[in-house]
């Protein structure tokens, strides 16, 4: 009973870091540019594939590791300037196009790599015993990592004058605009953050689970529900939102088994919704 | 323009549709018998895609969850002509004998129809965000049901309703009843479409706070538009069943949404007519000739149909944002503004 707790203690803290990173880094490209990105959770696995290619073909691991995050940043940029910001206005478009290409992504690697798991290969490895329960020590890491990573985060918006910037322009597009803000670039610049946090959380998640291209779908549908209860735009309340769909979820798939946490995370959107249709923290539209 | 223009343009219409009736009737007469059957299947495919059109093109709510709808009249219709498969969980309903098909299908619209207003009481009073953020997760959530019951919904591989329970048993026919349950839907849809309702719906679309300035209760109408989307979303799932007499989960999956949606953004969302075209051209496209395609490249290209089709569907958002059927249109009448100033 004390080790199904402290499992569910540890577990669920760090699936709640992970989700964390992936559902904040959704929320911030909506809040700052409208954009409903639903290929989002195609940088999250993008960035493990990539990882584990480069890992394989010889790469220092930490260095492959580094790299795919940038690339998969990078990747993020590109799909803004070629597709997103020609259709911004036509919000329709943007949520069928970004669809569209997670769809995309997915086949063409379910063609490469089959849709067995594939696992990251371990940057950090050994076991930590708490009162008889194995912790491995990439999932301890796994947790502190996504803590570092948002508060970084929390301090790049809050402190840096390049964070407040995308701060105003997520609280008042066209006031940013008449302060003179180039606000393409902000775009750019937060395409590129919102990629990099997915692509963390998809290299914690694939060290601890396994890489699946069907990984890119699945995991919106907790980002999703995380963002819906922060409410859209938050990132705050994403990041609070998150550890409760974390631990909710976690419970759900120890005593009951994975296959009911789709529903649960459905349930729970749909008790948000009935309560406080928009979320903890949402932003006014 | 002119009455007599307008009765010109009528008789056209009239004319044109009297015509791909003609052909629509003709075709399995003429063609070999394996495309008839693929004809049929795309027939059906069309009351999915103008359903579709109702609730998005004619509302304005982006349901990116309408094969939820699809699969809920297939799984219907099947559980109703196969009750036995409640043997061993829900005893007193695998006893109870299977209705002729017309009812089942009925019974899938209806279904659907329920499952339409539940979920559309509590979505469609959220921002139009929420609501396509909802939509988008239900087809996973529905799909998952096929696996954690699975010995009611046969998990993966579906299951079949034999033969002696389709539509009828020679293909020729089949595309026959997928006509006239094609145009029978076609028909009422565009009666609702046409009438008062439908003008509320395209008020609401247009602009909410309008519609409600002019006493339109927008909830309601958005959630009328919903269950009529989703009724004839599970006719079409149901009459799908009947037609191939198989049921799986790729009737819920989100590959067939997005052909849907491909299907409707090529059409031009919003004009009922547009998708139906839309929607045979990639139907067949997808399904007789870029299989034929895709064999031809080599082995090693990471590309089958479905990543052609996603190309197609990005290209068309980014070149033609508001649909490729405005595109065509906007064209046809600047160079019919012209030829009309030059003459």
């Amino acid at each position: 009973m004390i080790d199904l707790a402290i499992r569910i203690l540890i577990y669920g803290a760090v699936v709640s870091g992970i989700w964390a990173l992936v559902a904040s880094g959704f929320t911030l490209i909506f809040g700052v540019a409208r954009i409903l990105n639903f290929a989002h959770g195609t940088f999250f696995v993008l960035a493990a594939y990539l990882g584990i290619v480069m890992v394989s073909s010889g790469v220092n691991p930490y260095l492959a590791t580094l790299l795919s995050i940038v690339l998969v940043g990078f990747f993020a940029v590109a799909i803004y300037a070629l597709l997103l910001s020609r259709i911004r206005e036509h919000e329709v478009m943007v949520i069928i196009a970004t669809l569209a290409l997670a769809l995309l992504v997915e086949q063409v690697l379910l063609l490469i790599f089959g849709e067995h798991g594939i696992s990251y290969p371990s940057l950090i490895t050994g076991v930590l015993r708490l009162g008889g329960t194995p912790i491995t020590l990439k999932r301890i890491a796994a947790f502190v990592i996504a803590i570092i990573v948002i508060v970084l985060l929390e301090l790049f918006i809050n402190r840096t004058r390049l964070g407040k910037m995308i701060s105003a322009a997520s609280q008042n597009f066209e006031g940013a605009m008449l302060v003179g803000l180039d606000v393409e670039k902000l775009f750019r610049v937060t395409m590129f953050i919102s990629a990099v946090l997915a692509g963390i959380g998809g290299i914690l998640y694939t060290q601890i689970f396994a890489a699946t291209p069907i990984a890119a779908v699945k995991s919106l549908i907790f980002a999703f529900a995380i963002v819906i209860l922060g409410g859209l735009g938050s990132v705050r309340g994403s990041i609070i939102a998150a550890f409760i769909v974390g631990y909710i979820l976690t419970i759900t798939i120890n005593l009951f088994g994975a296959r009911w946490s789709e529903f649960v995370a459905l349930l729970f959107i749909i008790g948000i919704l009935i309560v406080k249709p928009t979320g903890l923290f949402g932003v006014e539209e | 323009m002119k009455v007599s223009e307008m009765r010109e343009i009528g008789l056209k219409k009239l004319t044109s549709i009297l015509i791909l009736l003609l052909m629509a009737v003709v075709a399995p007469l003429v063609l070999p018998e394996a495309f008839v059957y693929l004809l049929g299947l795309a027939l059906l495919f069309l009351i999915l895609v103008i359903s579709w059109d109702v609730i998005v093109g004619y509302t304005g709510q982006v349901n990116l969850g309408h094969t939820v709808f699809v699969g809920l009249g297939a799984y219907t219709a099947a559980l109703l002509q196969v009750p036995s498969r409640f043997s061993g969980t829900i005893d007193f309903l695998a006893s109870l004998p299977s209705p002729p098909p017309v009812v089942s299908i009925l019974a899938g619209g209806i279904v659907a129809a329920i499952f339409g207003l539940i979920i559309g009481v509590i979505t469609l009073r959220l921002k139009g965000y929420y609501f396509a953020l909802v939509t988008a997760i239900l087809p996973l959530v529905f799909m998952q049901t096929v696996f954690v019951f699975s010995s009611i919904f046969g998990g993966e591989e579906g299951f079949s309703i034999g033969l002696e329970r389709s539509l009828a048993a020679s293909t020729t026919l089949r595309y026959y009843y997928a006509l006239v349950i094609l145009i029978v839907s076609f028909i009422i849809i565009r009666f609702i479409l046409n009438s008062e309702i439908g003008l509320r719906f395209r008020a609401v679309r247009d602009d909410e706070e309008l519609a409600e300035a002019i006493g339109i209760d927008v909830v309601r109408y958005k959630v009328l538009s919903f269950v009529i989307s989703s009724f004839f979303a599970g006719i079409g799932g149901a009459a799908i069943v009947h037609y191939r007499i198989t049921v799986s989960p790729d009737l819920y999956d989100i590959p067939l949404m997005l052909l849907i949606i491909l299907a409707a953004v090529i059409g031009g969302l919003g004009t009922l007519y547009g998708p139906l075209f839309g929607g045979l051209i990639i139907y067949l496209l997808k399904n007789w000739w870029l299989k034929g395609v895709v064999m031809t490249l080599p082995e090693w290209l990471p590309i089958n149909d479905e990543v052609i089709l996603y190309i197609i569907l990005i290209a068309i958002a980014v070149l033609a944002p508001e649909g490729i059927w405005d595109k065509v249109k906007n064209i046809l009448e600047t160079a019919s503004l012209r030829t009309s100033k030059s003459s």
